[in-house]
């Protein structure tokens, strides 16, 4: 078995460019001791549990370069719970309301919004106007999808901008003028 | 000659096979370092323990980390494919579809009228909740899958239930004691 090693090492060495043949094997070579060893089929199952509990899962955001085709939907999505979100609070707030001592009645909240000074309005309208609006155009994407039109890669990727344009757009005009 | 180069090649398989050494072509510093490094190549390791090299050279950035699993069965198991259920499936998808589509003019008119009538509106209060909860219900099922954290998921299951129940009579409140969430906007828009 040695003398069939020696053997093999003494070819690869002969093999290998004059220049690097000057270095000790070691230096110039990784080792890698494969160590191979009969295992039972239980434990083999076992080895086998383990390493599926360390695979990566997906999705592996970090990965991916950014653009508009994965950036849009995923903005979808967290204009979607801002929304709702914000709707949901307001609905428990309003039950709990006179348990609580507030006033979220039409009335008082108007008189309470008149009373912010302009950059809290202002701030409040762009949270509120940009969700809704890239929201809203982003579901006739989606609903064009559903109907099986504009899925050309880069008809997504015109429409994804066009969404971002328009609702950026529409939630300045509707923050300002609207 | 194929034995000569390749003796593992005719082995069959022993019960314990000797740990082999190999040598690998390329030039690496670590090796330079490590005591013992000069050995020779046929030499046995002096310890049993496995060297495994790193598969993956690049680092790993997690933003998601993957949630606890078990392992149920063996690697060799097919996929489970439930059974069709059209109810959870199909129907379901045109359902959501439909309420999302009867969302647009809902959305639109307001816009062009100032406000909705209180029966325009109620309907649009109907369909957000539905919509609503529908979005969260698919944000649940896609962060915490069900053979992950199948506590932590129907935790935000009935959460998510009584959260919109609990909308459902606030929107009726709302809508039967005070102007109707069109309205409100509005006003509270030009406050």
């Amino acid at each position: 078995m040695a003398s069939q090693r020696v053997f093999q090492v003494g070819l690869r060495r002969a093999g290998v460019p004059m220049f690097s043949r000057m270095q000790p094997a070691g230096r110039i070579a990784q080792r890698r001791f494969a160590a191979t060893q009969h295992v039972e089929e239980s434990e083999g199952q076992e080895i086998l549990r383990k390493q599926r509990l360390q695979r990566p899962v997906s999705p592996h955001l970090s990965i991916y370069r950014p653009q508009i085709t994965w950036y849009g939907s995923a903005l979808n999505r967290v204009t979607g719970i801002m929304l709702s979100g914000s709707l949901y609070l307001f609905g428990i707030a309003y039950l709990a309301a006179p348990a609580m001592g507030w006033h979220l009645e039409t009335p008082s909240m108007v008189a309470a919004v008149a009373a912010w000074p302009v950059f809290a309005k202002v701030g409040a309208k762009v949270a509120l106007a940009f969700p809704f609006f890239y929201h809203s155009l982003n579901g006739l994407r989606h609903l064009s999808w559903d109907l099986g039109l504009g899925f050309k890669n880069t008809t997504v990727m015109r429409t994804g901008w066009a969404v971002v344009a328009t609702s950026v757009v529409a939630g300045l005009y509707y923050t300002f003028l609207g | 000659m194929a034995s000569l180069l390749r003796p593992s090649l005719l082995r069959q398989g022993p019960a314990v096979a000797a740990p082999s050494s190999r040598f690998l072509s390329t030039v690496t510093r670590q090796t330079a370092l490590r005591p013992g490094a000069l050995a020779a190549s046929w030499q046995k390791p002096t310890t049993t323990t496995q060297r495994v090299a790193a598969f993956h050279a690049t680092q790993r950035q997690q933003i998601l980390p993957p949630l606890p699993q078990k392992i149920q069965g063996t690697a060799n198991d097919p996929v489970p494919v439930p059974a069709p259920e059209y109810v959870h499936g199909s129907y379901h998808w045109t359902f959501e579809r439909l309420v999302a589509t009867g969302l647009i003019p809902l959305t639109i008119a307001p816009f062009a009228a100032g406000s909705l009538n209180p029966l325009t509106d109620s309907i649009l209060c109907a369909l957000l909740v539905i919509h609503s909860h529908t979005g969260f219900e698919s944000c649940i099922i896609d962060y915490f899958p069900k053979n992950r954290v199948p506590k932590t998921r129907a935790a935000a299951m009935w959460a998510l239930r009584i959260a919109t129940v609990t909308l459902g009579v606030a929107l009726y409140s709302f809508e039967t004691n005070d102007v109707g969430i069109t309205e409100a906007v509005s006003r509270l828009w030009h406050a």
